[in-house]
C-alpha cells in the first residue's frame, strides 16, 4: 500500500495557463506508515505538481500513480471514487486561505468527516480531538478562522486534514511565513503526530536546516525531474547542491567555515547546534 | 535630514487591542535597517503605515522629511517602494515589460522615457533578456528582482522588503540578498523586515520589536553581544552565535574558534 509513480509526466496542451509545472518520468514509492519525507527544489521545479498528483488532486498525462491500491492514469476510471482516495491521502495547501472557508473553526474541521458520512456529534468529537492535536484549546471552536493569526490558521488547515484521519499527509511549504518558534512548534507536531500515529508525512519546504534535523528521506525536484532520491544525510555529503539550486544547512556552513579558517577538521555534518558545539569540542581536542 | 522619522506612532484596527505602540524610529539615508520580530509583532503593520497602506492612530511619520498627511502621501509614496512576500501577489502585467511600467504608467510618465526607463531598470536587475516573458513562468527570485526594478523606475529613495525571500528557493534567495547588497552601496536605504537571523546579519542596524513595541534598536555588532535579549523577544540567534554560545571562553583552542565565530558574523 501507500503510493507508487510510474513513470509519470504531466504536461500542458499547448496555449494553456500554466497554473502547474511539467514533470517527467516520475517514478518512486512512499509508504503508507512511518515515513518522514522532504519533497525540495527550486522554484517552479515540478514539487506541487508532484505533490498533488500523490492525492489524485491532478491526473498524470502519462504514466501512472497507484495510490493504496487503486491506479491513477489519464483517463478517469469510473469504478475508482477519487474521493477516498483522498481520505487516505491528505494534502495540505501552503496558503490556508485556500483551504478554509467556513465561518467557525468548528465548522471547517467537521466539514470533511461530515462529507465522508461521519454523524455530526462524532465529527464534533473528532474537531475537539484534532484541535488539540495541532495544539489549540478549545476556545478556538467558535472562532472566525480568518480572525486568527498565520500560524493559527495553519494549524486549523492542518486539523481539518487530521480530522479525516488520513494514512500519508502531504504538507506544501508549512513553515513558510513563520518566525522561527512557530516553525519548530509545527515541526515537533508534524513528529509527534508521526510518533504517535506512524503516519507518513510529506512536506515541501525550502529550509534546509528543517529538512536535515527532522526528516529521514528527501526527494529533489529540478527541472521538472526527480534527481535524487535518499537520506538527507547522502543529499548534503554527495549531490551537487548548487546545481540543484539548494544549499547547505546552516551548521553546516558554519562548521565549514571554522575547518576552513582555522585549518581544523571538524566533523562538518551535524544537525543541531548542540551537535556542532560537541564536534568542535573533540575536533580541537585532537 | 532623516529619511524616515516616525514620532509616538501607534496603531490599532477599530476598537481593538494595540497593534503598535509608542513607535519611535529614525533612519538616515543609505541605513540599511533590519526590523525584526515574531509573528504578531506588529513589523508588517509597521511597514504598511510607511508606505501609507495603513494611517497611525496617533503619532507621525515623515519620509526624507516631509509629513505624510492624504494630501502629501501621493508624492511621498514615489519615494518608497515595498516588495512583499509573496511573488505572486505583485504581479499585473502580462509580460515583465507591462510589469516594469505599471508603476510609472500610474505616475503617467512619457512613453519615450519610459520605455528608456524600463530597459534601464531591467538591466539593471538583470532581467533585459526577459523583457517579454510571461511573469508566472519567472522563477522566485527573478519576479522579486522585476518587482524591485518596477520600485526603481519610479526612483525611490528607500526600499522596504516585507520578508522578500521568505518564499524563496535557497539560490533565489541568496541572489536577491545579494542584489540588495548592491542597492545599499548605491546610496538607496534599505529597511528589511524579516524574522530570519542569518538575513539580518546583512543588515548595519537591529530594530527589535516585540508584542507591538519596539524592543531593540541597536547597531549590529553591539546588539549581538546580547544573545539573551533576541530570546526574550522569541527570535532565534545566528547559528554561528548559537554555537559559540556553547564553547568556553577559557579554553585556549575553543577560545580561537569563539573569536572566530564573532568575526563570521560581523563580517557579513
Amino acid at each position: 500500500m501507500g503510493i507508487r509513480f510510474r513513470e509519470v509526466s504531466y504536461h500542458y496542451p499547448q496555449n494553456h495557463l500554466q497554473f502547474h509545472q511539467a514533470i517527467e518520468k516520475i517514478s518512486f514509492q512512499v509508504s503508507a506508515k512511518g515515513e518522514f519525507i522532504a519533497l525540495v527544489g527550486h522554484t517552479g521545479s515540478g514539487k506541487s505538481t508532484l505533490a498533488q498528483h500523490m492525492n489524485a488532486l491532478i491526473f498524470p498525462t502519462e504514466g501512472s500513480v497507484e495510490i493504496f491500491g487503486h491506479s491513477v492514469t489519464r483517463k478517469r476510471n469510473r469504478k475508482i471514487r477519487y474521493n477516498d482516495l483522498r481520505k487516505h491521502v491528505g494534502l495540505v495547501f501552503q496558503f490556508p486561505e485556500y483551504q478554509l472557508f467556513e465561518e467557525t473553526v468548528e465548522k471547517d474541521i467537521i466539514f470533511g468527516p461530515l462529507n465522508y458520512k461521519v454523524p455530526l456529534d462524532e465529527a464534533k468529537t473528532i474537531a475537539l480531538k484534532t484541535l488539540a492535536q495541532v495544539g489549540l484549546d478549545e476556545s478556538y471552536l467558535n472562532r472566525n478562522p480568518f480572525n486568527l493569526s498565520g500560524g493559527e490558521k495553519k494549524r486549523v488547515s492542518i486539523a481539518g486534514i487530521l480530522a479525516l484521519d488520513p494514512d500519508i499527509l502531504v504538507l506544501d511549504e508549512p513553515t513558510s511565513g513563520l518566525d522561527p518558534e512557530g516553525k519548530r512548534v509545527l515541526m515537533d507536531l508534524f513528529q509527534s503526530i508521526q510518533f504517535e500515529t506512524d503516519k507518513t508525512i510529506v512536506i515541501i519546504t525550502h529550509d534546509m536546516d528543517l529538512v536535515y534535523q527532522y526528516t529521514s528521506r528527501v526527494l529533489v525536484m529540478n527541472q521538472g525531474k526527480l534527481v535524487f532520491d535518499g537520506t538527507p544525510e547522502k543529499l548534503f555529503r554527495t549531490a551537487p547542491l548548487t546545481e540543484y539550486q539548494l544549499s547547505m544547512p546552516e551548521t553546516i556552513k558554519v562548521l565549514q567555515a571554522i575547518n576552513e579558517r582555522l585549518g581544523l577538521s571538524i566533523d562538518i555534518y551535524q544537525k543541531t547546534a548542540e551537535a556542532a558545539i560537541q564536534a568542535i569540542k573533540e575536533a580541537v581536542r585532537q | 535630514m532623516s529619511m524616515i522619522n516616525i514620532q509616538d506612532v501607534t496603531f490599532s484596527y477599530t476598537g481593538k487591542r494595540l497593534i503598535l505602540k509608542d513607535i519611535n524610529l529614525t533612519v538616515e539615508q543609505g541605513e540599511w535597517v533590519a526590523i525584526l520580530g515574531h509573528n504578531g509583532s506588529g513589523k508588517s503593520t509597521l511597514a504598511k503605515l510607511l508606505v501609507g497602506l495603513l494611517e497611525p492612530k496617533s503619532g507621525t511619520i515623515a519620509i526624507d522629511g516631509v509629513l505624510l498627511t492624504p494630501d502629501t502621501l501621493y508624492e511621498e509614496r514615489k519615494k518608497i517602494g515595498i516588495v512583499f512576500q509573496n511573488p505572486d501577489n505583485q504581479f499585473v502585467g502580462v509580460s515583465v515589460r507591462d510589469d516594469i511600467a505599471f508603476g510609472m504608467e500610474n505616475l503617467n510618465v512619457p512613453r519615450e522615457e519610459m520605455l528608456e526607463k524600463i530597459q534601464f531598470y531591467a538591466e539593471k536587475v538583470g532581467m533585459s533578456d526577459l523583457l517579454e516573458k510571461e511573469p508566472s513562468t519567472l522563477s522566485g527570485g527573478q519576479k522579486q528582482r522585476v518587482a524591485i526594478a518596477g520600485i526603481l523606475a519610479m526612483q525611490t529613495k528607500i526600499m522596504i522588503f516585507d520578508e522578500a525571500t521568505s518564499m524563496l528557493d535557497p539560490t533565489s534567495r541568496n541572489e536577491l540578498m545579494a542584489y540588495i547588497s548592491t542597492l545599499h552601496d548605491e546610496g538607496i536605504t534599505i529597511i528589511m523586515i524579516t524574522h530570519d537571523m542569518e538575513e539580518a546579519l546583512y543588515a548595519d542596524r537591529l530594530v527589535v520589536l516585540k508584542e507591538g513595541a519596539i524592543f531593540e534598536d541597536d547597531a549590529k555588532a553591539t546588539l549581538l553581544r546580547k544573545p539573551e535579549r533576541f530570546r526574550e523577544a522569541r527570535l532565534d540567534l545566528p547559528m554561528a552565535l548559537k554555537i559559540q554560545s556553547g564553547l568556553s571562553k577559557t579554553d585556549e583552542k575553543e577560545k580561537r574558534v569563539r573569536d572566530f565565530l564573532w568575526e563570521f558574523v560581523s563580517a557579513k
